[in-house]
């Protein structure tokens, strides 16, 4: 397996998947640290006591957004990994070897999840950095917090993955941004549903977040990160980005299943695919 | 044997993509494997290689059933429509190979350069597979079917992309190959390279096993007669076509194909007992590709 790890990062320095995702990365931070810095002075000048409410709506920006770049990474790096490979007959050379089919999905996951992992805890680091030395926000240092974001890139890789053992590149592609839109669009339906007092809408929530639990471990980690026992407005005020209830354990429990569930469709449908 | 199949059958829908093949073939042998473009041959090398799963039917290979990662060990193949890794160098690209089938670093290091000389690509190894010629892909896939030196090579179309001096350098190889007792399952358009280089022989239409042997025994098959003679009554063409399978008369030239060629002193007693007058009678060497033509149309109409 670990010379399929090996060859999955480097297909992603060589395919300079890692540059692109790098760059983007530093623009998004670079423009991300100067609207914190200027907003953030702009915005708390005579703000008085509401100042401290104005730094957890930058780190929920922030961390939101970042959820979202590292997602899109997920996906557009293991979109074609299966499907693009047998299209172009570079699978016709792997498969006939000594080699499980098993072997090969769980090599590209775990070469893929190393690199998102590394990628998102950095990402997380700089966002947390940004808002601490720009805002004086004193933000906990939580390990659940960090690995929680590493684990929502992991969850749109399985699904990119799974349907690209049976779906072309493209339609793989549309349907794993398809279902992240549910899950985030879901997302903001709940927290406007807290909002607005809605049980309708919190429920829509729920369930697009057991068809795409992304969004609930992103709202997961902002209401460990910012929620102030006994104060509900620290997590009002934050909107679409906050989180009206803590989500579950069990929800992060579905959310590993998840995964889980979908490698292990991915290896069944593989190995009985014909190429 | 080193490979056998025992009713071999891969179904798409209700269209049978090989239907029912039942080969056998001998360590130390080239074995063709012709047929007409759809005809099946990719389909069954790739049920073989273990891209395919077979509807129905077994096959065995180095005596272990099919997908047996031993076997797979030992095996090596050269698909027909493939690319490779093209952000990968050669060598990079062949250092892959020798890893996923567990080389040791010792035996990569030796092998490696071996087969990119062995395949005309020793001093481009450095090169990305991207930067290659069509031709220098194909012997580079050539080189990782050959790295780890396996004792049965499926070949699909090996020479599709080479010019006229590729195909001589890899019909060298294949034949230095059989010198070392290594046995090739080729798959061919080119009936002339077939000829030259292989042992036995089947050839597949429409999925099915239409002819196979060794190619005396194929070429034996049929026999093609010209002959000139005039003065040629009814029973005497009538007891030349009691004796040809094909008979094709115009003017005083007879064309007959008989079943092999004992029959050919008979022709000349009909024509002569018959009252007729022979002028000539030769027999046309039958190639192989007249046969493959032969079988195909018969299999069409």
């Amino acid at each position: 397996m670990l010379t399929i790890i090996l060859l999955t990062f480097k297909e992603i320095v060589r395919r300079r998947i890692l540059l692109v995702t790098v760059i983007l990365a530093a623009v998004f931070l670079a423009l991300y640290g100067a609207a914190v810095h200027y907003g953030y002075q702009e915005m708390s000048r005579g703000a008085g006591p509401l100042k401290a409410l104005i730094a957890p709506q930058f780190l929920a920006l922030g961390l939101y957004f970042g959820s979202f770049i590292i997602s899109f990474l997920a996906v557009m790096a293991a979109v074609g990994t299966i499907s693009s490979e047998i299209e172009n007959g570079i699978m016709h050379a792997i498969v006939p070897g000594p080699v499980r089919r098993s072997t090969i999905i769980l090599g590209k996951f775990c070469g893929y999840s190393l690199m998102l992992t590394v990628f998102a805890a950095l990402f997380y680091i700089a966002v947390l950095l940004i808002v601490h030395y720009n805002t004086g926000l004193d933000i906990p240092v939580k390990a659940a917090a960090a690995g929680l974001f590493c684990l929502q890139p992991l969850i749109l890789l399985a699904v990119a993955m799974l349907g690209s053992t049976f779906l072309s590149t493209l339609a793989n592609g549309i349907a794993a941004f398809m279902l992240y839109s549910v899950g985030v669009v879901g997302g903001m339906l709940e927290q406007i549903g807290y909002l607005a007092g809605s049980n309708m809408m919190v429920n829509i929530g729920i369930a697009s977040s057991l068809l795409m639990p992304a969004d609930a471990v992103y709202r997961k980690i902002v209401y460990s990160l910012l929620s102030v026992p006994g104060a509900s407005l620290s997590m009002t005020m934050l909107g679409p980005f906050g989180s009206g209830a803590e989500p579950s354990v069990w929800m992060l429990a579905y959310a590993a299943c998840y995964i889980l569930g979908f490698l292990l469709l991915a290896l069944r449908i593989f190995s009985k695919k014909d190429i | 044997m080193i490979l056998e199949t025992e009713n071999l059958t891969k179904m798409y829908g209700a269209k049978a993509a090989c239907s029912k093949i039942c080969l056998s073939v001998n360590e130390g042998q080239i074995f063709g494997f012709l047929g007409p473009n759809g005809a099946g041959k990719s389909t069954l090398v790739k049920m073989l290689v273990g891209l395919l799963f077979p509807t129905s039917g077994t096959a065995r290979i180095l005596g272990r059933p099919l997908g047996d990662l031993g076997a797979r060990r030992k095996i090596g193949y050269l698909p027909e429509n493939f690319r490779y890794q093209d952000w990968l160098t050669g060598e990079e690209l062949l250092s892959f190979h020798a890893s996923l089938r567990g080389m040791s670093g010792t035996e990569r290091k030796r092998r490696v350069p071996a087969v990119l000389e062995q395949v005309g690509l020793a001093g481009k190894e450095k090169q990305k597979v991207g930067a290659y010629s069509k031709g220098m892909q194909q012997r580079v896939g050539l080189a990782c079917a050959l790295l780890h030196d396996p004792a049965l090579l499926f070949l699909d179309e090996p020479a599709s992309a080479l010019d006229p001096l590729g195909r001589r350098e890899v019909r060298e190889i294949m034949l230095e190959l059989r010198g070392s007792g290594k046995t090739i399952f080729l798959n061919s358009h080119l009936l002339s390279e077939v000829e030259m280089i292989c042992d036995r022989v089947a050839i597949i239409n429409k999925g099915k096993i239409v002819a196979g042997g060794t190619l005396d025994e194929l070429l034996a098959q049929t026999v093609e007669v010209e002959m000139q003679a005039e003065g040629l009554t009814r029973p005497a063409l009538a007891e030349l076509a009691a004796l040809s399978k094909k008979i094709a008369v115009e003017g005083r030239y007879v064309n007959v194909v008989l079943e092999h060629s004992g029959q050919i002193p008979a022709l000349a007693e009909a024509v002569v007992k018959n009252g007729g007058r022979l002028y000539s009678l030769g027999a046309k060497h039958n190639s192989l590709e007249d046969l493959f033509v032969d079988l195909i149309q018969r299999g069409d109409h």
